[in-house]
């Protein structure tokens, strides 16, 4: 039986992990993005929480919509990135709590959490103590320097992991101080990985019967996506703190030495180039154009009337480009000023040109016909929220489209479900546990559908 | 050749056909790397993204791009012409023997060939196929030329990273360097391609996987969403920190030799108590201000001075170097972080208690580099580099060869015929 009631598991393509069980220690950003992308291939992720120590999520007030009662379960950050889990709450400090966690793990397949190092040691859930109950269990953790080498026990967050890995000081322009990533990039990257190790230990199970922990940094993904900066340092020496680097848009800044920034090939025109303003003061009315050849360049010069400055033959090459290139993005921006963002990316890539706009949170929503063709926001509707647009999946799975599994739990909320149906706790039991604070705490005031439950029991 | 663990890797066993440039080299690294048997199949004469830089020794060449070498670790690599009915010939009687081809070619390039999914999966009903194009495999976008740069654009990355207008009033939006679109939509091509070998595992069946590295990169700009679905506000973008629809303090901030260090947010966790930590801390510099004063002992009046501490944190950290800033901070249990370069994180003892420093030889050059290893330590099946990256057509004997067993005469006739 399973949590959600249905009676045995069953593997649909667009949901493979059907008849998985997760159980999710894990809060914030990373640790739930991991989690709540295992729910959305069809796992049951059952997530674990305690009133008094809340997911900081649960508190974000920046994006509680107007008119919504402020509160845990209307916040919209919170609601996607834990779309598709169940909720438990319950207190592991609580010896009675810390049994019914054992229970729980003895019947699931993945233990996922993101603590600072050795907290879950601490409470007696670390990963030796969990093989007892369950040999095979698949035990990912998620601290931002791991669980092992002499700092295991610094914390970070995602811009301090990003800056750790060398990703910030990619991200900038030229003699100034970095710009670095305007969210938390290695929230997002951490949860991947988080993800992508869990299903990968869940392939080495399949295979050989046999469990494991992992073991896994944050703040090391991130260096891993510097490995070409990386092998320049190890192997060529090359100096990080150097004239025109990181290069801003471009591949190579104007007047400094021409060597290769991690950008790809070295190309010019590569640049963002201001758009007719529509609204806003034109604070997103930008147009990325990059020429990664000769030919490509032609294409723009004809497209745009070919201008007299543009035919002239110091910018025939990439080599001349890239000498002149402040003046010949002057030009281009002169015209691309007179352009909305979306029709001029249509007109260069109709002529070959590689263009797109830069496109705001907003864009993406109201205004990209791509995204809106593929359906990329799915309506799921939300106790609080009411009809909430959920971001899915960016793969088609047999030509599926893979939207969330359904909304994010409220806290608790499925508390008595998994302890009743899937553990076999008896209503009395379940009652006597609320009275001792073991599934809420007794100073917390209880939200209606927690006492609802609770009441539900209470008739049995 | 440089793994000196006895474990096999996680996805021992899978055999994967590659067919990648930059988009999805590295969701093929990170498979070759746990261990899956990763064939890149290169056109004659090798692909093009060896001829991205940099170079070894600046010396441009498709057999010493360094960034080639990091995207390929742990591959073998064979050359095959799929235009000439030979080398398709040759590449369906490689597919039969795969569990997964990922493939990043214009959407609709393999099927003309007569190597679609369908085709392949025919002799080979377990069969998995990924393609990573731009746009997916449909939509008005879908033929659209792009590159990581255009990419971040439409994705939202550069929508939400740059600078204060405060800093630099006229800065554009940046495009955060190093290729992320194309580790993106790498790591989303992974969860997928996982997902439909558990599938695999239990019922026998391949499938075919349509990933768009446009709503891979539109899915990570974390909050912005969100914020704009819950208040319909753009976030402004705002230098070394969150971009947001409010204005807040700096957290990044110069040290005294030249560093930055990003504090994540000046506000995080400073609560009464941790106020006395820091001013105490800070005082022993004889740095703290006025941190100390009794009024910070007031939740309500630590909450308004957001600013007031990140001018004090200002001030302090431009009198320290930045790791004492940054370690210090760390051992008093804030998570503060260096902003560190290659300089920085060459060596760092944390990374090498954690093997993170591997040694791959290069037995062609006669010499061995330093690449980054693994991200995550899995105890039963290590995550490790086994090998450097393929010469062009290192593996067509061993390949096509011992393994496929096409007679030597044959596979002299396909060289000088130019299909290998």
């Amino acid at each position: 039986m399973q949590a959600d009631g249905s009676e045995t598991p069953k593997r649909r393509k667009d949901r493979p992990l059907e008849g998985v069980r997760v159980v999710d220690f894990t809060w914030v950003r990373a640790g739930p993005w991991a989690a709540r992308w295992l729910a959305t291939l069809g796992a049951e992720v059952i997530k674990v929480e305690w009133p008094e120590n809340m997911d900081m999520l649960r508190q974000n007030r920046f994006t509680v919509p107007p008119g919504v009662e402020p509160g845990p379960n209307s916040t919209g950050q919170f609601a996607d990135t834990n779309a598709g889990k169940l909720g438990l709450s319950i207190n592991v400090r609580h010896p009675k709590g810390l049994e019914a966690i054992k229970s729980l793990v003895s019947v699931s397949d993945v233990v996922i959490e993101n603590f600072s190092s050795r907290i879950m040691t601490r409470w007696g859930l670390g990963y030796d103590e969990l093989t007892k109950l369950r040999p095979d269990v698949v035990y990912v953790s998620m601290a931002g320097f791991g669980q092992t080498g002499r700092q295991h026990y610094f914390g970070t967050m995602g811009p301090a992991a990003q800056a750790l890995s060398g990703l910030t000081h990619q991200s900038g322009l030229p003699g100034q101080q970095p710009a670095g990533w305007g969210w938390s990039y290695l929230d997002d990257t951490g949860g991947m990985y988080g993800a992508m190790c869990t299903l990968t230990a869940l392939r080495h199970r399949n295979q050989t019967g046999q469990g494991q922990h992992v073991d896994l940094s944050q703040m090391i993904t991130g260096i891993t996506l510097t490995g070409a900066a990386f092998l320049d340092k190890s192997i060529n020496s090359r100096e990080s703190r150097r004239e025109g680097y990181p290069p801003g848009n471009r591949t190579v800044w104007p007047g400094a030495p021409v060597v290769h920034n991690y950008r790809g090939p070295i190309a010019a025109p590569h640049n963002a180039f201001r758009t007719q303003q529509t609204h806003d003061g034109g604070y997103n009315d930008w147009c990325v154009i990059a020429c990664l050849s000769d030919e490509e360049w032609t294409s723009l010069v004809g497209l745009m009337g070919g201008p007299d400055w543009a035919k002239a033959s110091k910018y025939v090459t990439l080599e001349g480009r890239l000498e002149h290139q402040n003046e010949m993005d002057q030009g281009i921006e002169q015209w691309t000023k007179t352009i909305g963002k979306y029709d001029l990316a249509d007109k260069c890539q109709a002529a070959g040109v590689r263009a797109m706009p830069v496109q705001s949170s907003e864009d993406r929503i109201e205004n990209d016909p791509q995204l809106r063709h593929r359906g990329m926001f799915t309506k799921v509707n939300h106790p609080m929220l009411g009809d909430w647009k959920f971001q899915g999946a960016p793969f088609r799975l047999d030509g599926a489209k893979v939207a969330v599994k359904g909304p994010p739990p409220m806290i608790g909320e499925h508390t008595t479900k998994i302890m009743g149906d899937l553990l076999g706790v008896s209503s009395y039991e379940l009652l006597q546990g609320y009275e001792d604070g073991v599934y809420w705490p007794e100073t917390t005031p209880k939200f209606p559908y927690v006492q609802q439950a609770i009441d539900e029991e209470a008739k049995r | 050749m440089t793994s000196g663990n006895k474990l096999a890797g996680p996805l021992t066993g899978l055999r994967v056909l590659e067919l990648t440039s930059e988009h999805a080299q590295f969701c093929g690294k990170l498979m070759a790397d746990l261990g899956a048997d990763v064939i890149k199949v290169e056109p004659p004469g090798g692909q093009e993204t060896r001829n991205v830089g940099p170079f070894l020794e600046d010396e441009a060449h498709p057999e010493r791009s360094l960034y080639f070498w990091h995207y390929n670790t742990s591959k073998r690599g064979v050359t095959l012409d799929l235009n000439l009915p030979d080398g398709q010939d040759i590449f369906r009687k490689l597919s039969a023997t795969a569990g997964l081809v990922l493939e990043s070619f214009p959407a609709g390039y393999l099927s003309d060939l007569g190597l679609g999914y369908e085709s392949l999966a025919k002799d080979n009903p377990g069969l998995i196929m990924c393609s990573v194009t731009p746009f997916g495999q449909d939509g008005p976008w879908r033929d659209y030329q792009t590159s990581d740069l255009l990419h971040l654009a439409a994705g939202g990355q550069m929508a939400s990273s740059g600078y204060d207008v405060e800093d630099i009033p006229d800065a554009p939006p940046i495009a955060p360097g190093g290729g992320n679109a194309w580790h993106i939509v790498s790591h989303y091509s992974y969860i997928a391609i996982m997902g439909a070998l558990y599938h695999r595992d239990f019922t026998g069946e391949g499938q075919y996987i349509d990933v768009s590295v446009h709503e891979a990169c539109s899915l990570t700009t974390e909050g912005a969403i969100a914020i704009y679905l819950s208040t319909g506000e753009v976030v402004r973008r705002h230098t070394g920190r969150h971009a947001s629809a409010d204005m807040s303090p700096g957290i990044q901030h110069a040290t005294n030799d030249g560093g930055y260090i990003n504090t994540t947010r000046s506000g995080s966790n400073l609560t009464p108590a941790r106020i006395k930590v820091l001013g105490e801390w800070m005082d022993g510099y004889g740095l703290a201000q006025d941190l100390l004063d009794e009024k910070y002992q007031d939740p309500a009046v630590v909450e308004v001075s957001g600013q007031h501490f990140a001018d004090v944190l200002k001030n302090f950290f431009a009198n320290m170097p930045l790791v004492e800033a940054y370690e210090g901070g760390q051992e008093l249990n804030f998570p503060w972080g260096a902003i560190r370069t290659m300089e920085e994180i060459m060596g760092d003892p944390h990374l090498q208690d954690r093997d993170f420093f591997v040694p791959v030889e290069h037995p062609e050059l006669g010499r061995e580099f330093i690449y980054p290893g693994p991200a995550a330590i899995y105890n039963a099946s290590p995550w490790s580099i086994s090998r450097r990256a393929p010469l062009i057509g290192e593996h067509n004997q061993e390949i096509f060869g011992d393994e496929l067993g096409l007679p030597q005469a044959d596979l002299e006739g396909l060289k000088s015929s130019g299909v290998i």
